[in-house]
């Protein structure tokens, strides 16, 4: 068992819109990961994966509010710190956060080697420019970036480039922990693999000790992280090994979200695809009972009335549902509906 | 380097052709005017003159010496070829003065007024639109909307109010002219403190309707740039808000240094009026008179100095453009 580089327990966030509701986007999530061990988020969008990752770093500038929890970087309780304090001295230094739209994170008009010698002036590192550009160098060089690409400006780099370079720039400072937003969502499938491939070698190398992955796409995950995380309206409902999560979900919604994707094998054509019916509900006020009971077809009406805690069964395997596995289980089995009765463990 | 070359040598080229139509209309649209400047000038000449083939003379004297018997294109080359030269000819309406030698002492008056008086409007203007975005508050509630008011009073409005509050009501300025009219320029101390006071009217009143509508541009491409993800990207690299704000503000510069460049024309319009309410020896001031005494040499050359200034400084804006934004460079090389 490894350290643990990040540590957050029953974390609840808030939204607060322009006309003073509140939005719990984020409702009581708790996660825990190792040094060099990967945790993908998936879940569909608007399900609060982005918002987690701006509440795990501490990020709490309007609209979105801390509400309780704790959120413990390698020892250290940010979640007791001021945002600003946050920002000072966690953010890019000990948590790195790679933005959901990282092809515009760039300044246009700067050259990444200045943007780079700003980051190290924000976490007061004493180094010259020559030694900034030197120690950039390499690190760009091992990531497999070319040197050039420090003496430009993002408008004179591809797509991908840019991706990779904003990776590279957000990792300079060997992170604790990086937290990736959808980092190769927006890229041909090329790019991706480039994009993928490097968050690996970030991690063999050590420059970053743990990473999220957060992304929409599930078998993406199944090649990038070790474990994986689905998320359904501001909570969290499953997590295991990646294996145990692509190939045998246990949670109804992380099977609907299997049953989903399109993948281009053989068979795909007789394979049905499958979408969840309906729309997550609307956070503003979240259902009394489980969450994705409106859309779950195996749902009784015990599940609209009493909200399902989290349940571990076999090495640390959780999931939110108020069946249990062997229900579950017997239920895909059969493909019937369940009868009245649930049992809550 | 090769993306500068291109567009450098578009930018010239098209600079170029603008010169060489302003050089024709230049020529051309004075000489639409009604009446015949020159038998004026020449009836002045034959006052008591009581024989008319004498005067018949002296007129037609007058006709070949300005050159107006000759077809129109002949007098556009002859005229272009003295213009080369420096020449501009002979005013008519102050005869026998040459037009350079008027335009000489009317153009530094009107570069020294109106050169830094439009870039303290304009970085006053940037400064104001970007504290407006930044702390917003009072600066963009009363302070903005106060600077966009005084921009659209027309710039004779302007330098009329001034003139009734600063130099009528209040005797704190003079009046009218570019120095105290019992002066003879000279490098005097009395002379300079004399040129300084009489500056002020003019100055402020070309800043001051400069200012709202730079404000408006920078305070809306300011709040842009505020939102833009790079902001936040380089916020959740810890770089500090003051940093930021350089970035931003940066960026934010460089479509109203395009701005810049498209009102330049429009600013010296207005400009040259403040000019003829202030009396101020610029080259505003020599416009009316040419106008008014039909004098079509020093019309030509007046519209064509300012003319070419605007070209210029135009020039100069878009070419120092083409070095600060790196994606002109790289959209270039495409």
């Amino acid at each position: 068992m490894g350290n643990v580089m990040l540590e957050v327990n029953h974390l609840k966030t808030k939204y607060i819109t322009r006309f003073h509701e509140d939005v719990y986007a984020v409702d009581d999530v708790s996660l825990k990961i190792e040094e060099g061990k990967s945790l993908g988020i998936a879940g569909e969008s608007g399900c609060g994966k982005s918002t987690l990752a701006l509440s795990l770093i501490g990020y709490y500038f309007a609209p979105l509010h801390y509400i309780s929890g704790d959120i413990i970087i390698d020892g250290v309780k940010i979640s007791d710190m001021k945002p600003d304090e946050v920002r000072k001295n966690v953010l890019g230094n000990e948590v790195a956060y790679i933005p959901q739209a990282a092809m515009n994170a760039l300044n246009p008009t700067m050259k990444i080697i200045r943007f780079i010698e700003d980051v190290m002036k924000a976490h007061n590192i004493k180094m010259t420019k020559k030694e900034i550009y030197d120690m950039a160098r390499e690190r760009f060089a091992d990531l497999g970036l070319p040197e050039e690409v420090l003496n430009k400006h993002a408008v004179e780099l591809s797509g991908g480039m840019k991706q990779r370079t904003v990776i590279a720039i957000s990792t300079i400072l060997s992170p604790k922990v990086l937290i990736a937003d959808e980092p190769s969502s927006a890229l041909d499938v090329t790019s991706q693999k480039m994009v993928i491939r490097m968050m690996r070698e970030l991690m063999e190398k050590g420059y970053i000790k743990s990473m999220i992955f957060i992304t929409h796409e599930l078998p993406l995950l199944y090649n990038v992280t070790d474990d994986i995380m689905v998320m359904y309206a501001g909570q969290i409902v499953e997590r295991g090994t990646a294996k145990e999560m692509v190939f045998d979900p246990i949670h109804p919604y992380s099977k609907g979200l299997m049953g989903s994707i399109i993948v281009p094998e053989s068979g795909v054509r007789e394979h049905k695809l499958t979408a969840i019916p309906g729309t997550p509900p609307n956070l503003k006020n979240p259902p009394k009972g489980c969450r994705f009971a409106e859309r779950c077809r195996y749902a009784t009406p015990t599940c609209s009335a009493m909200a399902p805690e989290i349940k571990e069964f076999d090495n640390g395997r959780t999931y939110r549902c108020l069946m249990s596995v062997r229900k579950i289980r017997e239920v895909y089995e059969n493909g019937t509906e369940p009868g009245n009765e649930t049992e809550s463990e | 380097m090769k993306g500068y070359k291109k567009y450098y040598g578009q930018k010239l080229f098209w600079y170029l052709l603008t010169l060489i139509f302003a050089v024709i209309l230049n020529f051309v649209l004075p000489r639409l005017m009604p009446g015949n400047p020159v038998s004026a000038l020449a009836a002045r000449a034959v006052g008591g003159m009581t024989d008319s083939r004498a005067i018949e003379k002296v007129i037609n004297d007058y006709i070949q010496k300005f050159g107006i018997d000759k077809p129109i294109y002949q007098q556009f080359f002859m005229w272009l070829g003295n213009v080369l030269k420096g020449d501009f000819g002979v005013s008519f309406s102050q005869y026998p003065r040459p037009v350079s030698d008027i335009i000489h002492s009317a153009v530094w008056w009107t570069v020294a007024l109106q050169l830094p008086a439009i870039l303290v409007g304009w970085i006053l203007g940037n400064l104001l639109g970007a504290v407006a975005a930044y702390i917003r508050g009072i600066f963009d509630k009363a302070i903005l909307p106060i600077f966009l008011f005084a921009s659209n009073i027309p710039a004779f409005g302007m330098a009329t109010f001034l003139l009734f509050i600063f130099a009528i009501k209040l005797g704190v300025a003079p009046a009218s002219g570019g120095y105290g009219y019992d002066l003879i320029p000279n490098f005097s101390w009395t002379f300079a403190k004399s040129v300084i006071s009489h500056y002020q009217l003019p100055f402020w009143s070309i800043v001051l309707i400069t200012i709202g509508g730079q404000a408006v541009g920078m305070r809306s491409m300011s709040i842009y740039e505020l939102n833009a993800d790079y902001v936040k990207y380089a916020r959740f690299l810890g770089i500090k808000d003051s940093t930021i704000v350089g970035y931003v503000f940066r960026n934010a510069m460089l479509p109203q240094i395009t701005g810049l460049a498209l009102s330049l024309g429009t600013m010296i319009g207005g400009a040259l009026v403040a000019e003829i309410i202030f009396s101020y020896p610029g080259l505003g001031t020599t416009l009316l008179t040419a106008v008014t005494g039909q004098d079509y040499p020093l019309l030509s050359a007046s519209t064509l100095i300012i003319t070419i200034m605007v070209l210029i400084a135009n020039l100069v804006v878009e070419l120092l453009y083409g070095v600060i934004d790196p994606r002109v460079k790289a959209n270039q090389q495409d």
